[in-house]
C-alpha cells in the first residue's frame, strides 16, 4: 500500500483539479477584439455591436486626425482613440476584482453614470473590459484619463507594491506656504528639462498625500505605460515614499524633480522598505502608539497575562516571570498595535565570540553574516516572542528599535572600543 | 569515486523529492525495455481513464528505463535505475523533440545495511529522487508498486539531520566563491508566524567548522552540536533570540540544499556520492 506524505492514495487521483472549465458561466460570447489594426474592418463593424446598448452615433461628426496615434480604429461614432491608450485601459480593468470595477470606474468618474449603468457587470471580466473599453472610445479617452486610472487601481491595492522611504532636507528655511500648483509644474518641468517622453499624473487625496504617476520612455521610445512609478508625498512632512517598478537609473532623476518642486535641498533613501504603505506612514509619522521613556511604576490592572484560563485551580507557576516579560514587552513596543512591516535584515560584521568552555574559532576578523526576519506581520510576531519563550525579555534593541529608527535595514559592526582593553 | 561527468550531470542543480522504497522483488535488470513498454502502456491506460495527467493537453509520453552503472557506492550497491518520461506532442511535426517531462531514479550509495539482510530476489534500492509533476509521480509509483510488491514514503528529514548535513557540507572546500552557508528557521507556533534566515559567510562557516572538527574525515554527533551552538550562540548575542527553539526547515550551501519536507538539490558533482549516501542511510532509517 503506497502511503503519499499528505495521506493520499496515488492510484485513485481525479483530473479535475486540473480542468480548465471556465468558473464564471459564459453565455453567448460575445466577440470583442481590442480595436487594433488587424482587426479593423471599417465598414463592418457596426454589425458586430450589440443592439442593447444605445450608442451614439455622430456622423457628422469629423474625427480630427490625431497626431501620435498612427494606426487609429474607426468606427461609426467616430471617436479616436489610441490603440495603446485602449490596451492599457482594459488590461488596467481586468487587473481589478470583478465586483470592484464598478466602484472604481465611478471613482474615476470619467464615464457618465448613464454610460456605466449600460456595462453588464455579471459577465465574465473579459467581456466588461471591452465594454468599458468602447466607452471610453466614445469619450475619447487618451492616455491622461488612463494613468488616472492606474492611479485608482494602484491607491486601493497600493500594499501589492514595495515601498521604499526617503527623506528629504531643508536648507534650514523657514516652511514656506505649500501650493500645490507650483509644485506640480516645477515637478514637471524638471522632469521634461531631461525627458521628453514621459508621461506625468497627479492626484490628491483627503489624508493630505499627493499621488504621483510617471510613465517613463526614453529620449527615442514613447513611455512605458506599464512600468510606472508611483510617488507619495505628504506635504507638511519631509518624507516621500516611492515605489518604482523601473530601472534604477531614472531615480535621481525622479529624486532631483521632487525636491526642486518642494523646495528642500536635499533627499536620501531611508533604510525602510515594506508593502505596507500605511506602516511606513506609520513609523515615520509616529502614528503608532509608541513607549515613551517615562516608566509606570504601577503593576498592570489584572495582569493580563493569561486571560483565556479562567479556571482557577490551574495556576501559573511562572507568574512572576510572566508578568516580567509582558511589562518588559510594552516598554518595549507600547501597547497599541504595531506597525506592519513584513522583514527586517541586518548585516552583521561583529567578531565571533566563543563561549567560555568552547575551543572553538578565535579570528581577528568579523564573522560575517547576513540575517534576515520575514513575517506577515513582523513586530507582532517579534513581540510574541519572549512570552512564548524563544526569546529573553527584554528582547535586543537591534529588534526593538525598528519602528522608532524608522528603519528595517540595519548593517550592525563591532563596538569600537573607546579604551584599550587589557 | 569520481562517477563518468555524463552519467550524473542529470542530477545536479535540479530539486529532487525524496522517498525511501522498500526493495524491489523479482526485479531483473535485462527486462528494462519490457518495463519500459508495460510502464508506458500504463500511463496511456490511466491517461484514458482520465486520471492523474494534466488535462488539456495532447500528449504521448514516452517511458524510457536505464541503468547507472556508475552510480552506486561499492560493487554491493545495485547500480542508480533512471526512469525518464518525456512527451512529445501529436499536433507539431515529426522534427520536433521530445520533451523531458518527469524523471525519477532509484539509487544505493553504500547501502549495505539493508541489503545484506535481505532475501533473493529482492533488489535494494532504498531511495527514490523525482523531479516533475506530481501526477507523472505518482503513476509511476503505482506501477512500481503494482509490479515489484514495493513500497514508497516522502522521507522528510529531521532538524538532527538537516544540522549534520550544513556542518558536513560548511566544512566542504570549493574552489571558487561559493555562496552562503545558509540556514532557515520557522517559528510557526507564534501570534504571527516568523520565518529567520541566518546566511554566515561560506569561508567564515568552514574556519568555524574548520576549528571544531578534530578528526579529518570523521564527524561526530559532538562536533556537529557544537558547530550549531556556536551559531545559536552568536544569534543570541545579538538578538536574544533562542535559535535552537525554533524549528531548523532548511539549510543550503555552496554543495547542496536540502529541506526538511524531503527536498534537496545538489550542486556540486564532486560530492555528490557524499549527499546521496546520507540520503541513503536515512532512507534506509526509515524504511527499517
Amino acid at each position: 500500500m503506497m502511503r503519499h506524505g499528505a495521506g493520499s492514495d496515488w492510484s485513485v487521483r481525479k483530473a479535475g483539479a486540473g480542468s480548465t472549465g471556465a468558473s464564471e458561466a459564459a453565455g453567448p460570447r460575445r466577440v470583442r477584439r481590442s480595436r487594433d489594426s488587424a482587426h479593423r474592418c471599417p465598414l463592418s463593424e457596426g454589425s458586430e455591436h450589440s443592439s442593447e446598448r444605445t450608442h451614439s452615433n455622430s456622423p457628422g461628426r469629423q474625427p480630427a486626425p490625431h497626431p501620435s496615434a498612427r494606426t487609429r480604429p474607426r468606427f461609426p461614432g467616430g471617436s479616436i482613440m489610441d490603440a495603446t491608450v485602449a490596451e492599457y485601459i482594459r488590461r488596467t480593468v481586468l487587473k481589478m476584482p470583478k465586483d470592484e470595477i464598478k466602484m472604481m470606474l465611478q471613482k474615476w468618474g470619467f464615464l457618465s453614470e448613464a454610460q456605466l449603468q449600460t456595462l453588464n457587470f455579471h459577465q465574465i471580466k473579459d467581456n466588461i473590459s471591452h465594454e468599458v473599453v468602447q466607452l471610453c472610445e466614445e469619450n475619447s479617452a487618451d492616455i491622461k484619463q488612463a494613468a488616472a486610472l492606474d492611479i485608482i487601481y494602484n491607491h486601493i491595492y497600493q500594499n501589492k507594491r514595495m515601498w521604499s522611504v526617503y527623506q528629504m532636507k531643508k536648507s534650514g528655511e523657514e516652511d514656506e506656504y505649500f501650493d500645490i500648483a507650483d509644485f506640480k509644474k516645477k515637478f514637471k518641468r524638471r522632469i521634461r528639462s531631461a525627458l521628453k517622453n514621459v508621461t506625468i499624473t497627479f492626484k490628491e487625496y483627503e489624508d493630505n498625500a499627493i499621488w504621483i504617476r510617471v510613465a517613463w520612455g526614453t529620449p527615442y521610445k514613447k513611455p512605458n505605460q506599464y512600468k510606472p512609478s508611483y510617488v507619495v508625498y505628504h506635504s507638511q512632512t519631509p518624507y516621500i515614499f516611492i515605489s518604482a517598478s523601473m530601472l534604477k537609473s531614472n531615480l535621481p532623476l525622479l529624486c532631483q524633480a521632487l525636491i526642486v518642486a518642494s523646495n528642500y535641498h536635499d533627499i536620501r533613501e531611508m533604510e525602510l522598505r515594506s508593502h505596507s504603505l500605511n506602516s511606513l506612514k506609520d513609523i515615520v509619522f509616529k502614528r503608532y502608539s509608541q513607549n515613551f521613556e517615562t516608566y509606570t511604576p504601577k503593576p498592570l490592572q489584572g495582569g493580563n497575562v493569561e486571560p483565556e484560563n479562567a479556571d482557577i485551580r490551574i495556576i501559573h507557576e511562572n507568574g512572576r516571570e510572566k508578568e516580567r516579560i509582558h511589562r518588559l514587552n510594552q516598554e518595549a513596543f507600547g501597547s497599541g498595535p504595531q506597525p506592519q512591516l513584513e522583514f527586517a535584515q541586518y548585516k552583521l560584521e561583529t567578531m565571533f565570540k566563543s563561549g567560555p568552555k568552547m575551543d572553538v574559532l578565535d579570528k581577528k576578523e568579523p564573522f560575517r553574516c547576513l540575517v534576515k526576519f520575514s513575517s506577515p506581520h513582523l513586530l507582532e510576531s517579534l513581540k510574541s516572542l519572549a512570552p512564548a519563550g524563544m526569546a529573553d525579555a527584554p528582547l535586543s534593541p537591534l529588534l526593538t528599535c525598528i519602528p522608532h529608527k524608522a528603519r528595517n535595514y540595519f548593517k550592525i559592526r563591532e563596538k569600537k572600543k573607546s579604551f584599550v582593553s587589557p | 569515486e569520481s562517477a563518468d561527468p555524463q552519467q550524473t550531470a542529470f542530477a545536479l542543480r535540479k530539486a529532487w523529492t525524496l522517498y525511501s522504497v522498500t526493495p524491489l522483488h523479482r526485479f531483473r535488470r535485462s527486462r528494462l525495455s519490457d518495463y519500459a513498454r508495460l510502464l508506458s502502456a500504463f500511463i496511456a491506460a490511466e491517461k484514458q481513464k482520465g486520471l492523474a495527467v494534466e488535462v488539456g493537453v495532447e500528449l504521448d509520453i514516452k517511458v524510457a528505463l536505464s541503468s547507472l552503472a556508475e552510480l552506486r557506492g561499492s560493487e554491493l550497491d545495485q547500480a542508480a535505475l533512471l526512469v525518464q518520461l518525456s512527451s512529445r506532442s501529436r499536433a507539431s511535426s515529426k522534427n520536433s523533440e521530445d520533451k523531458l517531462v518527469w524523471s525519477g531514479w532509484f539509487c544505493s550509495m553504500f547501502g549495505d545495511e539493508l541489503s545484506e539482510n535481505v532475501p533473493e530476489n529482492f533488489t535494494c534500492l532504498p531511495l527514490f529522487l523525482t523531479h516533475g509533476a506530481e501526477s507523472y509521480t505518482s503513476l509511476v509509483g503505482s506501477w512500481f508498486q503494482k509490479t515489484f510488491d514495493c513500497c514508497f514514503r516522502r522521507l522528510a528529514i529531521s532538524p538532527l539531520n538537516l544540522s549534520w548535513m550544513v556542518a558536513m557540507w560548511a566544512g566542504y572546500k570549493l574552489e571558487r566563491a561559493a555562496s552562503a552557508v545558509e540556514l532557515v528557521f520557522s517559528m510557526p507556533c507564534l501570534s504571527q508566524p516568523l520565518d529567520i534566515s541566518y546566511a554566515i559567510h561560506p569561508e567564515d562557516a568552514k574556519a568555524l567548522w574548520d576549528t571544531v572538527q578534530k578528526t579529518p574525515g570523521e564527524i561526530t554527533q559532538g562536533e556537529v552540536d557544537v558547530f550549531m551552538d556556536c551559531l545559536y550562540a552568536h544569534f543570541h548575542r545579538h538578538f536574544k533570540i533562542h535559535l535552537s527553539a525554533a524549528k531548523l526547515v532548511k539549510v543550503s550551501t555552496g554543495i547542496a540544499s536540502a529541506h526538511c519536507d524531503g527536498i534537496v538539490k545538489i550542486l556540486h558533482s564532486q560530492y555528490l556520492p557524499g549527499v546521496l549516501m546520507l540520503l541513503t542511510e536515512l532512507a534506509i532509517s526509515q524504511i527499517q
